[in-house]
């Protein structure tokens, strides 16, 4: 019965928020999940192309160089990164590259 | 000239070779691999650290901290500090009090949250403090299979047996992949008649290291595209970025050259 009372509560006092439009996703808030969201989305393509590098052989030369021109799409926004994670990203977005085009390069010759 | 006769020479000729430095690098077994790291130690009023690999590399793979984690495999070079272990990165990728191995927590880095020349501190800033290296290598060796020189251990082989199972995934840190699909061993031709060739195996290497480990930093060629010499590698190219500092050292011919000496 308590427990009721209280959902019942929380509902209201949720509804008259929304009325209401009180401000609770301010801006600020927008930003840094905006912010959160952009993060991940580095992250998430760097952990894609960076995933294959064991594969790498198996991979067709248009393949590769898609890949490395991704990596070299990522550098930017990695090097946006705050200066400690900046170092390491770079550093291990640069060996999944140098890995890509050295298997392209053994592929193709050239 | 007989068999014999030409291990003689070859004898005569290594301790001929033999010079102070080559005296400089014979090391204890517990102190084989071992790394100084003195960046911004003493500045910050602490002890160098002192990094024994045989202790990291009994847990994790190579790959794992010299590409996930992104130390460099040149000593000094990844100017470590304690504001980056705080955030999680390099030693503190681990050392995060935190991380949990074989059902306990690894110790936390002691990246300011802790008083200076305390006890965790000086676990790993121990130059010259009062550490049991030795005492607990002693212990883990006893289990480990043996080989001569370096650490006198067969890493190969405790791998290979179950003894250890290096860790090469390291969860928020580690990139998911598939298992690596190793390539072909290949031999290679030694540049002397009286020398066997190398049968490189890359099954066993790329356990340890992966691919972006050894390629192209290390390897920057197609093979056979260049010949490197044993003075190349002697003075820490190619094999030698690893062999003689951490892995089993060049004085172990026949570790690699494994076919018959004439």
């Amino acid at each position: 019965m308590r427990n009721n009372r209280g959902s019942v509560a929380i509902a209201l006092a949720a509804a008259l928020v929304v009325l209401a439009g009180a401000p609770v996703f301010s801006d600020g808030i927008y930003a840094a999940a905006a912010a959160a969201s952009a993060q991940d989305d580095w992250k998430k393509e760097f952990e894609d192309i960076c995933s294959k590098t064991q594969d790498s052989m198996s991979f067709t030369p248009d393949e590769l160089k898609s890949l490395v021109g991704r990596c070299d799409a990522l550098k930017p926004r990695v090097e946006k990164l705050e200066e400690t994670q900046r170092k390491v990203y770079l550093k291990r977005l640069q060996m999944c590259r140098d890995l890509l085009a050295f298997v392209l390069e053994s592929k193709t010759g050239k | 000239m007989d068999y014999l006769q030409r291990i003689v020479i070859l004898l005569i000729l290594l301790l001929a070779s033999f010079d102070e430095a080559d005296a400089r690098r014979i090391v204890a077994p517990h102190n084989y691999g071992r790394v100084i790291i003195a960046n911004y130690s003493e500045r910050a009023g602490l002890a160098p650290v002192v990094f024994n690999h045989w202790v990291h590399r009994a847990q994790y793979t190579c790959r794992l901290c010299h590409v996930d984690i992104g130390f460099a495999m040149e000593k000094g070079a990844t100017k470590i500090t304690a504001a980056t272990n705080k955030q999680g990165l390099y030693c503190g990728s681990c050392h995060n009090g935190k991380y949990t191995y074989n059902g306990k927590t690894v110790f936390a880095s002691c990246s300011g949250t802790t008083s200076r020349n305390d006890a965790v501190c000086e676990r790993c800033h121990s130059l010259k403090k009062n550490s049991d290296n030795e005492g607990e290598f002693k212990v883990f060796m006893e289990k480990m299979p043996r080989k001569a020189l370096g650490n006198g251990i067969d890493w190969e082989a405790a791998e290979s047996s179950g003894l250890i199972k290096p860790i090469d995934f390291l969860e928020g840190v580690s990139v998911q992949r598939p298992p690596i699909k190793a390539q072909k061993d290949f031999s290679i031709e030694a540049n002397v008649a009286w020398m066997s060739d190398v049968i490189f195996s890359h099954k066993k290497h790329a356990f340890w290291n992966g691919c972006e480990v050894c390629h192209p930093e290390i390897f920057p060629i197609k093979k056979g595209a260049t010949r490197y010499t044993m003075l190349e590698i002697d003075s820490g190219e190619y094999c030698g970025v690893c062999h003689d500092k951490v892995a089993f050292p060049i004085l172990d011919c026949q570790r690699c050259h494994t076919g018959a000496i004439y």
